[in-house]
């Protein structure tokens, strides 16, 4: 690719996100232009930071502190950039190579492109000034021989976005098979999610200190206090060999090794570690080179799945799951539902959301509530009950507040139904039911067990559950009517929406604990008319549930009418937003 | 009593447009479109690219609201969206870009759609199995649609608009990306529609489906009606290619040549 041909490929790249910006008119791009000058203040910012840190805090630190320190700056930029590559599982090319083959320009050169470009991510945004900041500050702090950070850091950034690239190129090429490509996303977001989440699960859940001390009292000793002291900056850390020896070995730690062995003088293990990571990271992007081009020319072993032939067709078909009659629901909303339905349960960004949110609510929940279930009173338990309700809807409410975007060209065929546009907004909202039955239900039962709740509370709860699904539904169909955004198939990402859609969202999401504050009324006055000694708190808020349920159900049937008429006139809006597919 | 006979013409008339018009911006897509499609037609709506056939099949199926004008489906206003809704009961559309659910099999999604049209399930089963055999979509009965290949796609949507039954049929390109024998059997299957009284309204670029299949011909240039007659009266007078080349003024496109191609 000569000069000109780069310069062309730069400006189409620039004026695609032009357009997009100038699509989504002047409020959203200086929206957009406000986030970005945010990214880059808060990169700086890192910077600085790291600087100050380098220069200041880490300057008389131990070798072993900052071997530490570097490991947990690693350990959060990998987990950060796992999250962003869960989101968007399937690389999305800044320059679209399939439309490039056919032109004389180097494939090499437009694969450099991309994937230099793939380094504009808010991990690299934020963390790179960091990382270089703190060796600056190392290097000002300490000696001089701390420069040598700077070709570990990078080389180790290179490293792990050149694995990276090639990796979401793999997962791309496994995923020509679309069936395959489900099994992959679902998959790979569980493990990453599980491994993501074990350190929480041993450190604070199964053996958090005050839960080992509470059962085994007589081993609450000095020594272990000592051990769930924080260390002091400038103490000496003393590291077991073994994790030591591994900062060798694996390359994520070589950083880490790098910075203490400079700490104590010797250079070697970071021009080792430099030399380590440039190999491995040169090995990786000419395997991504190499998986890229063949995926593009079609040479990959795209296998397709054996599936059985009919080779007996019956005469009588079975009949299938969207023949079912739902009791009580008009026969159209009913369709409706279960086709909603059928779709979410099989779309693997669903999967994603879903599993992602009840892992992280699980965890999040058992850190929150079981490591307390010890000193928490049986007053304050109903209270885990309904918060235990809201951390579902927490976890849902993507699928809830953008019922559209998940439709995608689908939503087409709503628009061309003759039914009235109340049973769509019915349909959506049945479809999701079970999901957020089935989770909460779950949560309650495991806090039944794990902290020895009365059953009335339990079954409030469940009241509870539903009422806030009604409240959710209200609100989501609102939002969904309102603010739609259309999400790429198989990932959990908005494509590319404009930046006001993106601020409605974030103040919908921060308003939703607002929305949930209905549910925590009964055990509220449950436990008001307890401490005044009227009624007993459990069978106030037994029945309070109840009456709360029957009120939402009431507004929620009268507002379908209402949302249905605005989701009529919104139709043709909402059916630009989410069929279009933005460059 | 002209009430009465303008609605008893509206009767036998399937659609009816007055002045039109669909604007993005500055542009004029559609512009004053007067249209006339008598009830059981099989109507050709042709046009060079960018004169504003989908725009106009859009309009009239209800996927996009009209800038200003007037439009009646089987005599029933299609602006008044109440009505709108019942009319669609009698309607089936092809639309140019298709309206999937990528996570249903083919039988799934007609099955949906048979509900939708509120017919017996009975009859949703019958007509299901019926169409899946006959677009040959019976052998693929557990991929999903996102696995279809387009033209798997085009076929699965066409069954869909023919499930329930349509008095009035909207059909924008549906021979693109579709095979020679499956073409032949969608040209047989629309012929029959028509003998049975249904109404079709069809856009092609490909001027020779339009020459064997349709009754009536419009054509349509820069976002207006420029032609309208029937087949028989342009067969007498030439063919299709000729008179649509007239009406859409290729004259100049004729006598235009790339410099580098002349020496």
């Amino acid at each position: 690719m000569n000069w000109s041909q780069l310069r062309t490929i730069l400006w189409l790249r620039w004026r695609l996100t032009r357009n997009q910006w100038s699509r989504g008119g002047p409020l959203n791009a200086v929206i957009t232009m406000i986030a970005a000058a945010g990214g880059i203040t808060f990169g700086a910012g890192c910077g600085i930071a790291g600087i100050l840190a380098g220069a200041l805090a880490l300057s008389r630190a131990s070798p072993t502190v900052i071997l530490v320190a570097w490991d947990l700056i690693i350990g959060a930029f990998l987990l950060f950039g796992t999250i962003g590559i869960i989101s968007e599982i399937q690389r999305s090319e800044t320059i679209d190579i399939n439309r490039m083959l056919h032109l004389p320009i180097s494939q090499r050169d437009i694969f450099l492109v991309n994937y230099l470009a793939s380094h504009l991510t808010p991990s690299i945004i934020l963390f790179l000034p960091g990382m270089m900041g703190l060796s600056v500050g190392l290097v000002l702090g300490r000696s001089w021989t701390m420069i040598c950070m700077f070709p570990l850091v990078l080389a180790f950034i290179f490293m792990i976005t050149s694995w990276t690239y090639c990796l979401r190129g793999w997962l791309v090429t496994l995923m020509i098979n679309k069936r395959r490509r489900r099994a992959i996303i679902t998959g790979v977001t569980f493990a990453f999610i599980l491994v993501s989440q074990l350190p929480n699960l041993f450190g604070n859940v199964l053996f958090h200190p005050e839960r080992h001390r509470s059962n085994n009292t007589t081993q609450s000793t000095q020594s272990d206090r000592q051990t769930t002291s924080r260390p002091h900056i400038g103490k000496d850390l003393a590291l077991p060999h073994a994790v030591l020896a591994a900062h060798n070995y694996v390359p994520f730690l070589w950083v880490g090794n790098g910075a203490m062995s400079l700490a104590q003088g010797n250079a070697w293990p970071a021009i080792l570690g430099s030399a380590g990571a440039l190999l491995i990271g040169g090995w990786g992007l000419r395997r991504a080179y190499r998986t890229t081009f063949r995926f593009y020319q079609g040479q990959t072993a795209g296998r397709s799945i054996p599936r059985k032939t009919n080779a007996k067709k019956d005469t009588a078909v079975a009949r299938n799951f969207l023949e079912r009659q739902l009791p009580g629901i008009p026969a159209e909303a009913a369709a409706l539902a279960l086709a909603f339905f059928r779709s979410l349960v099989r779309a693997p960004e669903v999967k994603m959301a879903l599993a992602t949110n009840f892992f992280m609510m699980l965890f999040f929940g058992a850190m929150i509530f079981v490591r307390r279930s010890a000193t928490l009173g049986d007053t304050f338990k109903p209270f885990v009950a309904t918060g235990s309700i809201a951390l579902v809807f927490f976890g849902i409410s993507q699928l809830m507040c953008n019922q559209f975007g998940f439709d995608r060209g689908g939503f087409r065929q709503l628009v061309l139904l003759p039914v009235p546009r109340k049973y769509i907004l019915l349909g959506k909202n049945l479809a999701i039911l079970p999901i957020a039955v089935g989770i909460g239900l779950t949560f309650l039962v495991l806090i039944k067990i794990a902290m020895h709740i009365s059953f009335i509370i339990i079954i409030a709860a469940g009241f509870q559950l539903v009422t806030a699904f009604l409240l959710l539904s209200m609100a989501g169909n609102l939002m969904s009517v309102l603010v739609p955004y259309r999400i790429a198939s198989g990932t959990l990402k908005p494509t590319k929406i404009p930046a006001m859609t993106v601020f409605l969202i974030m103040v919908s999401h921060m308003l939703l604990p607002a929305a949930m504050i209905p549910i925590f009324l009964p055990p509220a006055l449950g436990l008001l008319l307890s401490k005044a000694g009227w009624l007993p708190a459990a069978m106030v808020n037994f029945f309070l549930s109840i009456g709360l349920l029957g009120i939402l159900a009431l507004f929620y049937w009268l507002s379908l009418t209402g949302l249905g008429n605005l989701l009529q006139q919104q139709e043709k809006k909402i059916l630009q937003v989410v069929t279009q597919e933005v460059e | 009593m002209e009430n009465l006979s303008g609605l008893n013409s509206r009767m036998t008339i399937a659609i009816e447009t007055h002045g039109l018009t669909r604007c993005f911006g500055d542009l004029y897509a559609v512009n004053g479109l007067d249209l006339c499609v008598e009830a059981g037609k099989f109507y050709g709506f042709l046009g060079p690219n960018g004169a504003g056939k989908s725009t106009t099949i859009k309009m009239l199926t209800g996927l996009l609201a009209p800038t200003r004008g007037t439009m009646y489906l089987l005599g029933e206003d299609m602006t008044d969206a109440n009505k709108a809704r019942e009319i669609k009961r009698r309607v089936g559309v092809v639309p140019e870009e298709l309206a999937l659910f990528d996570n249903l099999t083919a039988r799934e999604y007609l099955t949906f759609v048979g509900r939708m049209y509120q017919l017996p399930m009975a009859t949703v089963r019958d007509r299901c199995q019926e169409l899946l055999t006959i677009m040959s979509l019976d052998n693929e009965e557990k991929k999903l649609t996102l696995e279809y290949s387009h033209g798997m796609k085009k076929k699965l949507t066409l069954a869909a608009a023919l499930i329930p039954n349509p008095d009035l049929l909207f059909l924008d390109e549906p021979f693109e990306g579709i095979d020679a024998v499956s073409s032949r059997l969608l040209r047989d299957t629309l012929k029959r529609c028509v003998q049975r009284g249904t109404t079709v309204f069809l856009t092609s670029h490909v001027l020779e489906i339009v020459e064997k299949l349709c009754t009536d011909v419009g054509i349509i240039a820069k976002g207006k009606l420029v032609y309208q007659d029937t087949m028989d009266q342009i067969r007498k007078s030439g063919s299709l290619e000729e008179r649509f080349l007239e009406t859409v003024d290729s004259d100049h496109v004729e006598r235009q040549r790339l410099s580098w191609l002349e020496d």
